[in-house]
């Protein structure tokens, strides 16, 4: 334990300055939203892609399909979140009184 | 730590262990054959996994403790072949033994009981993976 009377604050550590990140460009949320569809579509293609080649005996492995399945749903529902998110924002800020 | 490297690694591993059923498969069926393409009876082949690292490159101390698995090799199980006596055999020998393949059809009963049981093994961690992530996303509802 450190009694601060005897040692001092000279002790202490002294916390490093926060530094400011530099303000980075940030890209616009329509710009990540439409990246984020994108990805979502991308999953949704490559596991239908898959999940084809499974049905017509092609050389698809089953466990990939259902992989790749499992991915793009997540996906989708993480999208479905952030839709939700947007649209309850959107809702709140239209029923503000003026 | 993304949740498809963690698909990744499930699905090495599933594949893995789909090679190992494939090779018990293969010598459970030839547990009898007498004649191949090499001569002699059929040799008993085991699947050597071996493991692989996610991600080239740099990365965090996770990433470098994850690894996935792939099948490095199969190789031939070099015992002596079981000799049975079977004189009527059109491969028996001078004596009257035929050399019959070198699979223990009992022990390769209980190695795909042991396979299987990966296989299910990762398909319950995948499961878990899955509704981790399904969670998650029912934060702030």
């Amino acid at each position: 334990m450190h009694d601060i009377l005897i040692k001092g604050i000279g002790s202490y550590a002294t916390p490093a300055l926060k530094q400011t990140a530099a303000p980075t460009p940030s890209a616009p949320f329509g710009d990540m939203l439409k990246g984020a569809v994108q990805e979502t579509n991308n999953l949704l293609q490559e596991a239908e892609g898959s999940a084809l080649k499974v049905v017509a005996g092609d050389t698809g492995s089953l466990h990939q399909a259902m992989i790749a399945l499992e991915k793009a749903d997540i996906s989708f529902r993480a999208l479905l979140q952030v839709r939700n998110k947007v649209l309850e924002a959107y809702q709140e800020i239209m029923r503000m009184q003026i | 730590m993304d949740i498809s490297d963690t698909l990744k690694v499930c699905g090495s591993a599933l594949s893995a262990q789909r090679a190992r059923m494939d090779v018990i498969t293969s010598n459970l069926a030839n547990a009898d054959v007498t004649r191949t393409a090499e001569g002699g009876p059929y040799r008993k082949k085991i699947a050597v996994l071996a493991s692989e690292k996610l991600k080239e490159g740099f990365g965090g101390t996770l990433q470098d403790a994850m690894k996935t698995v792939k099948v490095a090799e199969i190789v031939e199980d070099m015992s002596p072949p079981r000799m049975v006596h079977d004189p009527a055999h059109p491969e028996a020998n001078a004596n009257g033994y035929v050399a019959m393949p070198n699979v223990n059809v009992i022990s390769e009963m209980a190695d795909l009981i042991v396979v299987g049981r990966a296989y299910e093994a990762m398909v319950t961690a995948l499961d878990a993976t899955k509704n981790m992530a399904i969670k998650t996303l029912e934060i702030g509802k």
